[in-house]
């Protein structure tokens, strides 16, 4: 195994809202940087190398990290780009863990960031299918109706989260209050971090149950909102943490690893063989990184967990799928109080992707909430109370079908 | 927003693109449907069969070159009921898109649902068949939706 | 952790300007083809990873439909939005880490016949100032460049168009370039289309269609794969400013920083003795004396001389692009790969007709950006 690596700073640009006419693009990743400079004593000539990475078609500058390279300092530095959709941050912090555990640096930023008032984001995504939803013209398909493509596409702008969220629900035995009532946790969870986008002290799941229903189970108060903002951590070997005296506030990557799948609910020109909502993808790579992090029981030795749930029916799904509840388990952790802040396996304490969603920087914020949880140094009273051994991150993107996880701890995995 | 900053208008033109697509799959299958048949691939080696079928198998990563038929009635799995256009308006008539498990194959078919009064009473795992358009003309609209059994 | 890693196993697509194929399939016949050589399943690879751009493939996340055509279903996966050079340097270091003994590579785009190379370019241009402005792009940065290097050290519009006709000659007899000219000379050179002058359409690489796929083991596992392992020996990539204007175009001092770290690593005190061939990523003919300049392989301004000489051609001291370089096949994104590929055939005696006699050590070249903002540089040893 490589050496030991941790994570000594998370830094933010500020708080991340929809809207930010007042900057452009290297210009909201600058403050992160300085915010995460700051929290040590390191300076920009500390910084060995840089990955960085968002979803360029999002905002429409191809590979703006070279536009961007003075204004987070990798000018004169090696800066490496990692993009992988929705895991697009966490893919970069994996990418600048490797760059330490290899040996061939020491200090190492990780940033992502997205500015998503920039650029249309239902285009962005459209992007995905676009070539395939052109080629099934080809192929004659019904547009008499508003029923032919939508029937084939499925769920409208919920895409196939909808047809997800209502296989998990079946398979759980649970009803849409669940995912209400999830989604109300979250909102009121953001309101407790000065970062988060939708904050709603004491967000009922009446309030959401008011919103609309987009394509049922999936209403808009169970979607997530579209963001502004940067996130930038900084990654050190275990020599260096001593060196610096940062061997007590610091989080250890005990565990980690990415992995795919095919594209499901949206693969129409191939037939799709991935049960989106089973998610055997997600159940392989936690059992390799668990076994990586020494961890045997992760029910037992995982105190918090930061999950990527662009849909709040995720929110349910895929703290099962990690391995932290039984399979249909969820809805009654969640009934029983388990999922609060103070409860025994806080669930997002941070709000999670449904409160803020900067795209390219949100896998990366669940790293870094996960990180801050380990540190003791969340902000704002989302900080939880109980004693944190270790913490799991996760990400999903493509479509359904990538997945990144890390377990994070207090202490370094002996080698 | 201060004096020194303006917004600018830019594109990101998706049309400049001459995208290749590989058409084996679809190909089969409207063959299939001008027939009334449902056509797919399955993989020699691990069986897995497919439909729409590619030629080669994402398991086993090898070709695949036998096309089989397969049965036209199936498992409903996922579906989802449209209750609201983009924007959030009610629709009038609410539709069900589904996802089907057709006997005998692997993947999953997508269409719309048919055959229910109230969508609340349709449930995940109910028996569906394929229901084609009267007059077929090899083309996707020719697989009309899916009815329940 | 892994203290060496090698190059067992490489291939590359006969690079075209139109695929009769589409991407998906391009990549799953050439990673079937080279897990057939080797003697390998999908199983053999620990993890892959990709090299695609969002822009350059036309569709958000690019890779969604291209990782099943890899064997990559189920199985460990990452992209670098960066030439292929640079995720193999990830794989590399994910090697290195210990984590993994064996990673699949894959450049691919289909910069041929899908779309057009400078609208994607221009999409990399800062869109509040440079892009609606229009001087700055990829082509009028390497004018301003050859300009400048052609006025400082007398290097003529001839010598360049010999330099051309070197790259060209190698890429004719490199079964897998796009640009097959047999009639190329001097004149037709100097008598094609000005772009961005002293650019003129011969000098600009060939945008094709392509991919390229490499598997980088372990010192543990390599035996198992190849008696031929080529050796990363050194690594270096050192991003430059942004501002064309701020930087020095000439010296490409952010190059010579990267070849610097990669030599330091390889224990390579003199480059231009101890190295044997050159595969350098030029978008443009023009950029090769800069760059291999740079990179400390002549001796700076020496274009004219190494021209002159022969010295960078096959039978010289010092070979530049035996393979025709991407002025023979740029599928952007594999383009820098493609070079690791070719450095890997010169090291393995298998570069057929365009072989370099007992070539042992190599250097290799990517660059991103305008200008070559970003360049990695790889040594690499049999």
């Amino acid at each position: 195994m490589g050496r030991n690596v941790a994570i000594i700073s998370v830094g933010y640009n500020g708080r991340f809202i929809s809207k930010r006419p007042d900057i452009n693009i290297p210009e909201l990743i600058q403050p992160a940087v300085n915010n995460a400079l700051s929290k040590t004593k390191l300076k920009p000539e500390h910084i060995d190398a840089y990955v960085v990475g968002n979803m360029h078609t999002f905002e429409g500058v191809n590979q703006p990290h070279l536009w961007a390279s003075d204004h987070f300092n990798g000018s004169g530095k090696p800066v490496m780009r990692i993009a992988t959709g929705g895991t697009t941050g966490a893919s970069v912090y994996q990418a600048a863990y490797y760059h330490v555990a290899s040996g061939m640096y020491d200090v190492v930023m990780a940033i992502g960031w997205e500015k998503q008032d920039e650029g249309d984001s239902q285009v962005g995504l459209m992007g995905i299918l676009l070539p395939e939803a052109f080629s099934l013209f080809h192929f004659g398909p019904d547009t008499t109706s508003d029923r032919g493509i939508a029937g084939l596409g499925g769920g409208g702008s919920t895409g196939g989260a909808a047809f997800q969220a209502m296989s998990y629900l079946t398979r759980a035995n649970a009803g849409i209050e669940h995912i209400d009532r999830v989604a109300a946790l979250m909102r009121s969870n953001a309101a407790k971090n000065p970062y988060a986008h939708l904050q709603q002290p004491g967000c009922t799941e009446a309030d959401i149950a008011g919103t609309p229903i987009i394509s049922y189970p999936l209403r808009f108060g169970h979607t997530c909102p579209t963001s502004c903002g940067a996130i930038a951590m900084i990654l050190v070997s275990e020599e260096k943490a001593k060196k610096f005296g940062l061997t007590d506030r610091v989080a250890w990557v005990k565990g980690l690893g990415s992995g795919t799948s095919d594209a499901t609910t949206g693969n129409l020109i191939e037939g799709q063989i991935t049960d989106p909502a089973e998610q055997q993808i997600c159940k392989i790579t936690a059992k390799k990184v668990y076994s990586m992090a020494g961890i045997k029981d992760p029910r037992k030795d995982i105190q918090v967990a930061e999950v990527y749930s662009g849909f709040s029916h995720q929110d349910l799904m895929w703290p099962e799928r990690l391995g932290l509840f039984d399979e249909g388990m969820a809805p009654k952790m969640l009934d029983k109080g388990v999922y609060a802040i103070d409860g025994e396996l806080p669930i997002n304490p941070s709000g999670g992707v449904t409160s803020t969603n900067a795209i390219g920087a949100s896998a990366m914020v669940r790293v870094g909430e996960a990180a801050l949880q380990v540190m003791g140094l969340a902000e704002g009273g989302h900080q939880v109370q109980r004693k944190i051994e270790n913490a799991v991150a996760h990400g999903w993107g493509g479509l359904f079908q990538f997945v990144t996880i890390t377990v994070l701890g207090k202490t370094p995995v002996k080698k | 927003m201060t004096e020194e900053t303006r917004i600018i208008e830019s594109t990101w033109d998706l049309t400049a693109y001459q995208f290749k697509i590989e058409a084996d799959a679809l190909n089969l299958f409207v063959k299939g449907l001008k027939d009334k048949k449902i056509l797919g691939r399955k993989c020699r080696v691990c069986g897995t069969v497919y439909v729409p079928g590619p030629t080669y198998c994402r398991k086993c990563l090898v070709d695949i070159d036998q096309v089989v038929e397969v049965s036209q009635e199936g498992r409903l799995d996922a579906f989802t009921v449209s209750l609201a256009d983009v924007r959030g308006k009610p629709v009038e008539n609410p539709f069900i898109s589904c996802t089907v498990k057709l006997d005998g194959t692997d993947s999953f078919l997508m269409g719309v649902l048919e055959g229910w009064t109230d969508w609340r009473s349709v449930k995940e795992g109910m028996r569906v068949k394929v229901v084609f358009k009267d007059v077929t003309q090899g083309a996707l609209a020719d697989l009309s939706h899916f009815q329940l059994i | 952790m892994n203290e060496r890693v090698a190059i067992v196993g490489y291939k590359q697509t006969k690079h075209t300007v139109d695929s009769p194929v589409a991407r998906e399939r391009m990549i799953y016949e050439l990673v079937k083809s080279l897990y057939h050589d080797m003697g390998i399943t999908k199983d053999d690879i620990d993890t892959f990873v990709l090299a695609s751009n969002d822009f350059t493939d036309g569709r958000t996340i690019s890779e969604v439909f291209m990782v099943p055509r890899i064997g990559a279903y189920m199985k460990d996966e990452t992209k670098v939005e960066a030439d292929g050079l640079n995720a193999a340097l990830y794989a590399y270091l994910r090697i290195l880490s210990g984590l993994y003994n064996t990673a699949l590579v894959i450049g691919f785009s289909m910069a041929g016949s899908e779309f057009r190379v400078p609208l994607t370019q221009a999409y990399t241009m800062d869109p509040a100032y440079e892009r609606p402005r229009g001087l700055i792009n990829f082509y009028s940065t390497a004018a301003l460049q050859a300009g400048a290097y052609m006025k400082k050290y007398r290097f003529s519009d001839e010598d360049l168009a010999q330099l051309t006709l070197k790259n060209i000659r190698n890429a004719n007899n490199n079964p897998f370039a796009a640009r097959k000219e047999p009639d190329a000379s001097v004149d037709t050179i100097l008598g094609s289309r000005p772009l961005y002058l002293p650019l003129r359409q011969a000098h600009v690489s060939t945008y094709a269609d392509g991919a390229c796929a490499v598997v980088l083991s372990s010192k543990k596992t390599a035996k198992k794969f190849t008696d031929k392992p080529v050796w990363i020996d050194g690594v270096g990539h050192v991003m430059d400013t942004y501002y064309v204007g701020d930087r020095d175009l000439l010296a490409m001092n952010h190059l010579t920083a990267a070849a610097k770290k990669a030599y330091k690593m390889a224990g390579i005190k003199n480059p231009k003795k101890e190295i044997d061939l050159a595969e350098i990523h030029t978008n443009f003919a023009s950029e090769e004396p800069v760059l291999a300049e740079a990179m400390g392989l002549f001796k700076p301004g020496s274009g004219k001389d190494v021209v002159k000489n022969g010295e960078s051609a096959i039978t010289g001291a010092l070979p530049v692009n035996p393979s025709g370089g991407p002025l023979g096949a740029n599928p952007i994104n594999a383009t820098g790969l493609i070079r690791l590929a070719e450095a890997s055939a010169q090291l393995r005696k298998e570069a057929g007709q365009n072989q370099i006699k007992g070539a042992k050590t190599a250097v290799v070249h990517a660059q991103d950006g305008p200008g070559a903002q970003l360049n990695t540089v790889f040594i690499v040893r049999r």
